[in-house]
């Protein structure tokens, strides 16, 4: 049992929905959860970390349920998207007492403190207090002590805000290699060029239920009442235009200012490739075809921006 | 899967046990709040009347230290559970105000900068997160209350010797019981207040006001309805009751210590609900 599953999960709190009838099946790799403010998805990090439990429907994080936290939380790491570590404390101090609560001798507890707080860069600020951390600093110890017990399930609510550039590329990294051990690494986040560069997959989330699941492609594959957009560059823009103005698959096309590239928006990607096929062997020369809305921000557009 | 088997173990060395990590928490805890220097100068000025408790046993075991005093006066001054009683009033109010002072501090930061999932996303319960808060202010207050009065009681025996032992043993006992009834009900009052406002002054205000406020109204409930039940509802006078029955010493007048102790257990369980109620990781306010 390797995935995330949630199954026709709902919580409400009180009369306020959290999340209604969500079924999903999260694969190893790192899954984003987007979604618009208080559209569930800290509920659903919430739930999956057996912090809330459902009011209906059944969760199992790699064949554990939350609601046995002693086995849970020895596979799975949260960082939340609050400001918690103690400020009287130092970086390696919160990190081992958190260790030490897991249940790790002092000796062990310590090692691994110091491997968690390297991997974020943190050694040279170990001793230093929280609270002369940057928020930067704050926010890599806050993942520092989410990672710190070698975690199967990473479970970080927004856990890139607040890092400069160069952290953040690093961590995209650390994202990278933790997926590439087969961990799971779910995250939320609001910065959807971010979420499209790393996201293995990505799970639409609004008022509190699922819009979409899977991969950015497939995702996009399914929607059909958009057409697909694709840029093409090309020598000789205007003709390929009216050439493929031609099918009926086309419904709209913009011609670039440079005359080099055109905008092309399509009901049908099988047609639209065939017929790209014919100009190209037609003797027109094809530089370059990029989807131009298979990417998150498109899909929020599409399926939770209109809303 | 063949990667996430190449590249990843579970962990599977030692562990400490699960029943002993929540002592974690109390170890930082207690060194942070000796840190405060009005904690700190509170638990030295308690010492002040057990230091005093411990001299007059001296004396009363010396006899010929109070040879020039009057006979009656001389059978007055006795070790005995009256003494303790009386040891066990000025301690216990040094306790409210340790506990008003040191427990605001235990839960309030952590509600207040959203650390509950912190703790919560280890393997720690509520309720051994609770225990844990409960620790440390028990531990605290502990210091102040029956472990001197546990030295106290050992000085008697070790002066008075194995048949004074004998005949009171159950005035020791009684007196750690006592304390232990007493500090739960005031660490219990200083969480549930701590839980419930985020401003660490206004708790302890609260904390305290609890004790006189109750007081007041038992008080209240008394004259205006001419009866002497109503102070059961005051803990300060209700644990009096117990402690009485306890060092057997004649209790004042109203309710036994059976219907106090029941008042008692009444008012731990009703601020173990107010806590349990508070101690949530996600809280949502509609």
């Amino acid at each position: 049992m390797t995935a995330v599953i949630f199954n026709e999960v709902s919580k409400f709190y009180g009369e306020v929905l959290g999340v209604n009838r969500v079924t999903l099946n999260v694969p190893p790799g790192i899954t984003s959860l987007v979604g618009p403010n208080g559209s569930g998805k800290t509920t659903l990090m919430n739930l999956m970390t057996g912090l809330i439990h459902p009011d209906h429907g059944t969760i199992s994080m790699r064949g554990i349920s939350p609601r046995d936290p002693e086995a849970l939380m020895r596979i799975t790491g949260y960082a939340t998207q609050y400001d918690t570590a103690p400020r009287w404390a130092t970086g390696f101090t919160f990190i081992t007492t958190g260790l030490l609560l897991f249940g790790y001798g002092r000796a062990e507890a310590e090692e691994k403190a110091w491997k968690a707080l390297e991997r974020l860069s943190l050694t040279d600020a170990a001793n230093r207090k929280v609270a002369a951390y940057s928020k930067g600093m704050r926010q890599r110890v806050r993942l520092a002590q989410a990672i710190a017990h070698d975690p199967e399930i990473l479970v970080l609510d927004e856990p890139l805000n607040g890092l400069d550039p160069l952290v953040r590329a690093e961590t995209i990294a650390l994202f990278r290699t933790w997926a590439g051990e087969g961990k799971h690494v779910i995250i939320s986040s609001h910065v959807l060029q971010e979420v499209d560069l790393i996201s293995d997959q990505v799970v639409l989330i609004a008022n509190g239920m699922i819009v979409a699941e899977g991969t950015i492609r497939t995702v996009r594959e399914e929607i059909q009442e958009h057409p697909s957009q694709y840029l093409i560059r090309c020598r000789d823009a205007s003709d390929v235009a009216s050439r493929l103005f031609s099918e009926d698959h086309v419904s709209e096309i913009r011609l670039n200012d440079d005359r080099m590239g055109l905008l092309v928006m399509t009901r049908d990607r099988e047609q639209f490739a065939r017929a790209l096929g014919r100009i190209a062997l037609d003797g027109h020369r094809i530089d370059g075809v990029v989807p131009a809305d298979e990417n998150v921000d498109a899909l929020y557009e599409y399926l939770i921006g209109g809303e | 899967m063949a990667v996430y088997k190449r590249g990843y173990r579970r962990y599977d060395g030692p562990l400490t046990g699960r029943w002993a990590r929540f002592l974690v928490l109390p170890r930082y805890a207690w060194r942070r709040l000796y840190q405060q220097r009005l904690v700190l100068l509170l638990t030295m000025l308690a010492f002040v009347w057990p230091l005093l408790c411990a001299g007059f046993i001296y004396l009363t075991n010396h006899a010929e230290l109070l040879q020039g005093l009057d006979r009656d006066f001389r059978q007055f001054i006795q070790v005995n559970g009256q003494f303790f009683s009386i040891f066990m009033y000025v301690q216990a109010g040094f306790a409210v105000f340790l506990a008003a002072l040191a427990g605001p501090g235990l839960i309030a930061p952590d509600l207040a900068n959203n650390a509950l999932p912190l703790y919560f996303s280890r393997p720690l319960t509520r309720w051994s997160y609770a225990l844990a808060r409960l620790t440390v202010l028990m531990g605290m207050l502990s210091v102040v209350t029956w472990v001197p009065g546990l030295v106290l009681f050992a000085l008697q025996v070790g002066l008075a010797g194995g048949a004074w032992f004998r005949a009171n043993w159950t005035i020791g006992v009684g007196m750690v019981a006592g304390f232990l009834v007493w500090l739960l009900i005031l660490s219990l009052v200083a969480m549930a207040s701590s839980a419930y406002v985020k401003w660490r002054v206004v708790a302890a205000a609260i904390s305290l006001a609890f004790f006189f406020i109750l007081s007041g109204v038992g008080e209240m409930i008394d004259q205006v309805l001419r009866v002497t039940w109503g102070h059961i509802i005051d803990p300060a006078w209700a644990v009096n009751q117990v402690w009485c029955a306890l060092l057997g010493v004649t209790p004042p007048e109203g309710p036994g210590a059976a219907a106090s102790a029941w008042a008692l257990a009444a008012m731990i369980v009703l601020l173990a609900l107010v806590i349990e109620r508070k101690l949530r990781p996600v809280e949502v306010v509609s």
